[in-house]
């Protein structure tokens, strides 16, 4: 059986234990961990020999996966009832292993399996589950990157039966953020909403593209990622992830980013670049929030996310944040001071509005990039030290109605908004009606912003785009938006009460 | 609560003299009046007035209200030198010339030329004999449309229509408060009580009955500080004015959104969990399959009737949830047709008796059948047209406006037939009809109609492209819980309040 997503579904269908994709999805990859680590290890023990050292695997040998996976040509395989308990037994070490004397590169173990869970009982199914992941030769180069590549279209797969949801970033929109942002091999690049590892992969590529061969250089790549990630079983796709692409020991932490205060992060804990699409939603716990200043404390966690990004971001850092419409024009405390800190503090140069149908195959929000860095523009105004933000929206390229599972958008389709980039100019858009004039692109006064109340909200799609969203989006978007409408009015009211300096 | 309520309730609230403090130091209004009478005599004398407006004393009927120390109370006439309405004569309308001005192009409470009329200069100085507008003056509609008042802040010549009244103040700097109090409720409720007509003659306000509206007056100062108020005021308004109608666009949006949502959601199998011990969709198609294939040996179907295009993975439109199969209406209908050349169906075919009802677009209404515009035709034309009959329990698809909207065909008529514009599909008992109905009606199929074209508004389909559509089949018992899911959200959609009218 070739090693394909559609296989292993096929063999774990049988087993009545594995109820859902998701967990079809954790099983499959933790074995794959499993197996590529061991052959990570096994490299580290031959490195190790070939410099007189020793090297102590951090799996022990009963455990390792040639020592139990690997098919067996007399047909002595663990399998049935036998294997399943093995590998029970595997998965619990895993997860309580002591760290006490292991070396940073393999704590990631026990980091992984701490949140997951062995789902199968069948052992025959598994035994051929475990034949299945045999047929990757990680050792081969040209398998190991057909690999990569089918790892990303699994990814994908799972995102569209909608139970990874939020995690995934079409690749289009990673790489061109990545590549406006420029991360160079020294450079420090940070996700602290990693899902699955898009942004860091693409980032990755983007370092090995400059060239990576002296010793120095290999270690500024191996050095390069920093990444966070709540959930456990994302952050096990992730952790694979960085293994497939080569990063041995990958900075990457599981659980909450916002763990400590966020005016208490150090030069260290700073990163050069941050290019990140922040979940969206109430998910922050009261506790999580006594990290934050007062007046930026909000259920919107995109919100929390971006006021958390100005504290990681090094002097002169800069950044790249997939945000919803919803902050753009909301007209409440929290997202009027983080609107305040991206103009005050940073510079927010570009936003850049994307079609609703970006994350489709099914459904989405409308989300916009918003570009940053924590330096003083040139000629910024008393009191900011943003000057001008450049808004461009991204209209729908010709011959779609909108992008859908079977026509993604794609990095040809970022083009045009790259070629803008290198030569902005204001784009009025073509409308029937003379009188109107609205903007496809326009550069924007931060002094004017401020004194229109923070409303980012412009160059707006001229028709609403017929998207389908799934209810809970749809209802989070009428909610966002009838609050804001809700506080405009409530704003204009208590004004005119007190200009009448009337008592209610 | 509507902006103009707002705007309403600060207008009274000014005219009251409760909007802005009242200051010692102003010079009284009983002053003001004072010069205003020696003024208006000097006008006298000189012939710039020739008819004097008479002064009328007040009343218990007017019903006054207090007004605050420096106010006095006095009549619209009191103040103004002229008060005449337009030429009573329609003029002759010429494509350019001089702007002849009536009510239309003042009620919108600003000069609206638009839609204006000229007429020659010659005509315009024969009635500018009687009376010329200028600068300063005070239009007001007083035919139809009553009350609304504007200033004359434009400098080129115009003339008016008898709808519309000229009031000349004696004193300029009195013209935007005497706007304000004539638009406001107090100046809107005087012009309600001495209006005349209504019913089938026109509404209108005599010149007569003009000068008569009693004015609240405020020191020359106050009078100000009450006008630089109310703009402040109307600037928040305005703003909140845009925010509420945002808002109710998007609470009037929101229970169709919520519906389409909710039904893509049903479609792909997101709504309710599935139930691995149902019967797959894969052996429902196997059963209609049997089914046709005993239609087949009947003589009912053909056998070219039988050729499956199956459905490729890459076709599949969405994930394919467990138990599901995904296939074209023309492999999982019993049967399907078109309706007749619309020659073979026309109004010499009609009857007035109720015999085979005529399914026409306007029929297939957007929650089902609607029974509007009925037709019927003889059971002896049917005959003729027989491969068009529909029958009860049909999903019934328009062709178009809007394409590919579905019904389920009633049973409240003897018989029915096909109109030119609309196609039929039977389908086995295997299959639930109201998720037929559903999925067919779905964002989801609609998209199939319409193909990947953008902007086309007047799009057709035919029953050759319908059958090649896909539909997702789901275990018969999951179909029924899907449908019943549907319905009970959909009930709640249809409580949420229409219009918010606070």
């Amino acid at each position: 059986m070739a090693f394909s997503w559609k296989s292993a579904r096929d063999i774990m269908r049988k087993d009545s234990n594995v109820s859902t994709e998701y967990q079809r999805l954790e099983e499959f990859v933790s074995l794959i961990f499993l197996r590529i680590y061991n052959a990570l290890e096994e490299e580290w023990a031959d490195e190790a020999d070939s410099n007189g050292k020793l090297y102590t695997p951090a799996i022990p040998s009963e455990y390792q996966w040639n020592s139990w996976a690997i098919k067996r040509a007399n047909g002595t395989s663990l399998t049935g009832d036998a294997l399943v308990d093995h590998v029970n037994k595997l998965y619990n070490y895993c997860a309580t292993m002591s760290v006490v004397g292991l070396e940073p590169r393999q704590k990631i173990v026990r980091k992984v399996f701490q949140g997951l869970t062995q789902h199968m009982r069948d052992g025959f199914q598994l035994r051929q589950l475990v034949d299945l992941v045999n047929e990757l030769n990680y050792h081969d180069a040209k398998q190991r990157h057909l690999f990569g590549q089918m790892y990303e279209e699994m990814l994908r797969i799972m995102q569209s039966s909608n139970e990874t949801g939020e995690y995934y970033t079409p690749r289009a929109i990673t790489k061109f953020i990545v590549g406006q942002l420029d991360p160079r091999l020294g450079e420090k690049f940070g996700d602290f909403a990693c899902g699955t590892g898009g942004f860091l992969t693409a980032a990755i590529d983007h370092l090995n593209k400059q060239g990576v061969e002296s010793k120095k250089q290999v270690e500024q790549l191996q050095n390069a990622i920093v990444g966070c990630e709540l959930k456990p079983i994302p952050y096990l796709l992730c952790a694979t992830n960085m293994l497939v692409h080569g990063i041995d020991n990958p900075a990457l932490s599981q659980g909450t980013a916002f763990s400590k205060n966020i005016n208490d992060y150090d030069d260290k804990d700073k990163v050069d670049v941050i290019g990140m699409n922040p979940p969206y939603g109430g998910m922050t716990t009261s506790s999580e929030l006594t990290n934050f200043p007062e007046n930026v404390r909000t259920s919107e966690t995109a919100v929390l996310f971006l006021a958390y990004i100005c504290k990681r971001l090094k002097i002169n850092g800069r950044a790249g944040v997939i945000i919803p419409d919803g902050f753009l024009f909301g007209s409440d405390n929290a997202s009027i001071e983080v609107k305040k800190i991206l103009l005050k503090e940073m510079n927010l140069h570009t936003i850049i509005r994307l079609p609703a149908s970006v994350f489709a195959p099914y459904t989405s929000i409308t989300t916009n990039i918003l570009f940053f860095e924590n330096k003083r523009a040139t000629d910024a105004p008393d009191g900011f030290n943003t000057k001008d933000v450049w808004i461009y929206r991204m209209d729908i390229p010709e011959g779609y109605k909108h992008f859908s599972k079977t026509k993604p958008i794609l990095l040809e389709h970022m083009q045009v908004v790259k070629d803008w980039w290198e030569n902005r100019v204001e784009i009025v858009d073509k409308n029937e009606d003379p009188t109107k004039i609205t903007y496809k692109a326009k550069r924007y006064s931060a002094v004017e912003l401020a004194e229109n109340g923070y409303n980012l909200d412009l160059c707006k799609y001229p028709k609403e785009e017929e998207v389908i969203l799934t209810p809970d989006d749809l209802l989070r978007d009428y909610y966002e938006r009838r609050k804001a409408l809700d506080l405009k009015i409530d704003n204009t009211l208590s004004e005119i009460v007190k200009l009448l300096d009337i008592e209610l | 609560m509507n902006a103009d309520k707002i705007r309403d309730s600060i207008l009274l609230y000014a005219v009251k003299g409760a909007l802005v403090h009242q200051d010692a130091n102003d010079i009284p209004a009983s002053v003001l009046i004072k010069e205003i009478e020696k003024e208006k005599a000097a006008m006298v004398s000189d012939g710039r007035i020739k008819k004097p407006i008479k002064s009328v004393p007040f009343t218990e009927k007017d019903e006054l209200f207090d007004v605050p120390k420096g106010w006095v109370w006095c009549r619209l006439g009191d103040l103004l030198a002229i008060v005449s309405d337009g030429t009573h004569h329609t003029p002759k309308y010429v494509d350019a010339g001089v702007p002849f001005l009536s009510v239309q192009n003042i009620s919108s409470g600003y000069l609206d030329t638009t839609n204006a009329k000229y007429i020659s200069e010659e005509e315009h100085r024969v009635l500018i004999e009687r009376i010329k507008p200028q600068l300063g003056d005070i239009l007001l509609c007083r035919i139809g449309t009553l009350g609304k008042a504007i200033e004359v802040t434009w400098d080129f010549d115009f003339s008016i229509f008898v709808s519309l009244g000229v009031l000349r103040p004696i004193d300029n700097r009195l013209t935007p408060y005497i706007l304000r109090v004539i638009n406001s409720p107090w100046g809107k409720q005087w012009i309600d009580r001495v209006k005349v007509g209504g019913g089938t003659h026109t509404n209108k306000i005599n010149l007569s009955d003009i000068p008569t509206c009693p004015i609240p007056l405020p020191p020359l100062e106050e009078q100000k500080r009450i006008l630089a108020k109310v703009t402040e005021l109307f600037s928040v308004v305005d703003e909140y004015d845009k925010a509420a109608e945002e808002l109710k666009s998007l609470n009037e949006a929101l229970p169709d959104k919520l519906r389409k949502s909710v039904l893509q959601n049903a479609i792909y199998g997101h709504l309710i969990p599935q139930d691995s011990s149902d019967e797959p969709g894969i052996e429902l198609i196997k059963r209609i399959h049997k089914e046709k294939v005993e239609l087949v040996k009947a003589g009912k179907l053909k056998k070219k009737d039988l050729d499956v295009d199956p459905v490729s993975i890459d076709e599949y439109p969405f994930e394919k949830p467990a138990g599901w199969e995904f296939a074209r209406l023309s492999e999982i209908s019993l049967d399907s047709a078109d309706g007749p050349f619309g020659s073979n169906l026309k109004k010499e075919h009609y009857t007035n008796e109720k015999q085979v009802r005529i399914i026409q677009l306007s029929n297939i209404g957007e929650f089902g059948w609607r029974d509007s515009n009925v037709k019927y035709t003889t059971f002896e034309h049917l005959k003729t047209v027989s491969r068009s009959e529909a029958f009860a329990g049909d999903i019934i698809i328009a062709k178009m406006m809007p394409a590919g909207r579905a019904i389920i065909c009633p049973n409240n008529d003897p018989k029915y037939v096909l109109s030119s514009d609309a196609v039929r599909f039977a389908f086995s008992s295997v299959l639930d009809k109201k998720f037929l109905y559903y999925a067919i009606n779905s964002p989801m199929f609609k998209e199939q109609v319409y193909g990947e074209v953008q902007g086309i508004t007047r799009v057709r389909t035919s029953l050759s492209k319908l059958r090649t559509y896909i539909l997702p089949i789901p275990p018969l018992s999951e179909q029924q819980r899907i449908v019943a899911k549907i319905e009970e959200v959909f009930a709640n959609i249809d409580k949420l309040p229409k219009s918010e009218e606070l």
